[in-house]
């Protein structure tokens, strides 16, 4: 019986994981800067959220996503909802992918995420410098955007394997 | 054609409206809050800075914990790269420690100097305390360079309170809750700060550069020539946004096709800053307005505190040079009672070396003596024959022998 409970726990914990790390990756602002890699990073939560939307994975709750976004802000020092609004939309584009998309193919994928942070990074760029007054270097937004569509596919094959493990 | 067009309102319409069995919330209401939240944001409604305040407080502490496998990995890389280095820093910090030592005294009574002169020009004296913060959030992003502090209004930190490395500037307070603070730092592009260049005496603006180093702007043309790679970037105080006189980093020049780039390096070194002091900064200005006496009263308690001070400093210094001078007598006496111990030594031998001299004179004198007593002796001696003679022993026998016999 107590086996029984441990391996519900461990298989709750195991299907709660994206959202889990999603946290810990806004937290921690996972970017890998402190290589000190000149104009070095990427957003790995562009790339989470984009890949479990996308496969319609029943524990990514949007709302939670929403409020991962918020502590995105606080922990960059954004004004509040810019990051929100950014991972929303990500998911908005998944859902229109998924319900124009008859034959799923990963290469189509990868380059609608390329088109989608694109879109986001601008918005964000806009947002900043217009109403909010920001000096942003846009080299880091490129270098960014370059660097996140390239982990995709390495993240996405983990994150496929992950899939995999679960429905077994 | 009208069918695609359908086809795309469609996918739409169920993108933004339609909700999954898990989801709670459509996407286009989580779209319209984020928006209104962004809007909120922007004006600085007293409720929505509460409410910020309380998110912060929340993610801040939670970001602290989260990042601690991560700060844990970036410490234990910063400090296999310190010990490598470790011997090097250790000869290099012992030179600069033993010059900075010498030169603390005189900055002291410069300091001092300093503000019976602020004093004199009617400038504001501030009476500064610094308090130790810990950094507990320190995420590097690559569009802002902020950290966050775990000092805020409880602990009378407000916005534009500086903040220190050491002596050096690292930047001020610009979001203050009520345990937590953010501070804005000095490489970051949003950050201005009116600096003088010496021993040029040039005034000029930093601002960040988004990397780990700042540039210099809105200088005068033709002054850029003058500058050197020992010129020193410090706060000039203009705009009271910064306190003047604080230490900021080297200035940097670079040439680029005929164009000369001024950077600062930074003395501290922003990405391993651990804890950091903030300074409360409590100005009393003096009021002109104030009765003529009373201001006088004032500014001459002012001056003869300072006049103290620097009197105090002095005292100081000369102790340290009495104490010096102590030691240095103390030696000498030292020396004079070794000396003194010689001559004693030198005395007892001359002492010694005359009694010989002496000895040997006695002796020489009674081998004359008996040489002449053995040729004259008979003359002088008093006999059946030579009644007039002096007894053998006396002292007028002796003076008749070394006269060679009795002389009439």
């Amino acid at each position: 019986m107590a086996s029984l409970k441990s391996d519900n726990f461990l298989m709750k914990f195991y299907s709660w994981l994206p959202i889990i790390i999603l946290f810990i990756s806004v937290l921690n602002e996972f970017d890998f800067n402190y290589l000190n890699l000149k104009f070095f990073s990427f957003n790995f939560p562009y790339i989470l959220i984009f890949f479990f939307t996308l496969k319609e994975f029943k524990n990514f709750d949007y709302f939670l996503v929403f409020l991962a976004g918020l502590f995105n802000d606080t922990v960059i020092g954004l004004p509040l909802g810019i990051s929100s609004m950014s991972y929303i939309i990500i998911c908005i584009s998944t859902s229109y992918f998924r319900n124009i998309t008859i034959r799923p193919n990963p290469i189509k994928d990868w380059f609608y995420f390329l088109f989608i942070i694109a879109l986001i990074n601008s918005i964000n760029y806009s947002i900043l410098t217009l109403f909010f007054g920001f000096n942003l270097i846009l080299m880091s937004y490129l270098v960014n955007i370059f660097f996140t569509f390239i982990f995709y596919i390495f993240f996405v094959s983990i994150f496929k394997l992950y899939l995999k493990g679960i429905n077994d | 054609m009208a069918s695609s067009r359908d086809d795309f309102i469609i996918a739409i319409r169920s993108a933004f409206l339609k909700k999954s069995t898990k989801q709670k919330f459509s996407l286009l209401s989580l779209v319209l809050i984020s928006i209104f939240i962004i809007l909120l944001s922007s004006f600085d409604f007293r409720i929505v800075r509460y409410l910020k305040i309380g998110i912060n407080e929340i993610v801040y502490r939670s970001s602290f914990i989260v990042s601690i496998p991560e700060n844990f990995v970036k410490n234990t890389f910063s400090e296999v790269v310190e010990y490598s280095t470790f011997y090097n820093d250790y000869k290099k910090n012992k030179d600069e420690l033993s010059d900075l030592k010498s030169n603390n005294v005189s900055s002291e009574i410069i300091q001092y100097e300093n503000k019976e002169l602020k004093e004199l020009i009617n400038d504001y004296v501030s009476s500064s305390n610094k308090i130790l913060a810990k950094i507990i959030v320190d995420h590097d992003s690559p569009f802002l360079k902020s950290i966050v502090i775990n000092k805020g209004s409880k602990d009378n930190i407000k916005i534009g309170t500086n903040i220190y490395d050491q002596s050096y500037l690292v930047g001020r307070v610009i979001e203050v809750n009520y345990k937590t603070s953010r501070v804005l730092l000095l490489s970051d592009l949003n950050s201005n700060v009116p600096v003088s260049i010496a021993p040029q005496n040039v005034q000029a603006i930093m601002t960040g550069s988004g990397s780990n180093f700042g540039k210099i702007k809105y200088i005068k043309d033709g002054l850029t020539d003058t500058f050197t790679e020992k010129s020193i970037v410090y706060t000039s105080g203009t705009g009271a946004i910064f306190k003047s006189g604080i230490p900021i980093g080297r200035l940097k020049t670079k040439e680029k096709n005929s164009f000369i780039n001024l950077n600062v390096e930074f003395y501290s070194d922003f990405s391993q800053l651990k804890y950091v002091f903030a300074e409360l900064i409590a100005k009393n200005e003096i009021d002109i307005t104030n009765a003529n006496d009373l201001k006088k009263d004032q500014t001459s308690i002012n001056l003869i505190e300072s006049k103290i001070s620097i009197l105090e400093e002095e005292i100081e210094i000369i102790e340290d040079t009495n104490l010096k001078f102590k030691e240095e007598n103390e030696t000498l006496k030292k020396e004079i009672n070794n000396l003194n111990n010689k001559i004693l030594n030198f005395k007892n031998e001359i002492s010694s070396q005359n009694e010989k001299i002496n000895k040997y004179e006695i002796d020489k004198n009674e081998l004359q003596f008996l040489r002449l007593n053995l040729s004259y002796g008979h003359l002088c001696r008093k006999s059946f024959l030579n009644n007039k003679g002096f007894k053998v022993g006396t002292e007028k026998y002796k003076d008749c022998v070394f006269r060679k016999g009795r002389k009439n």
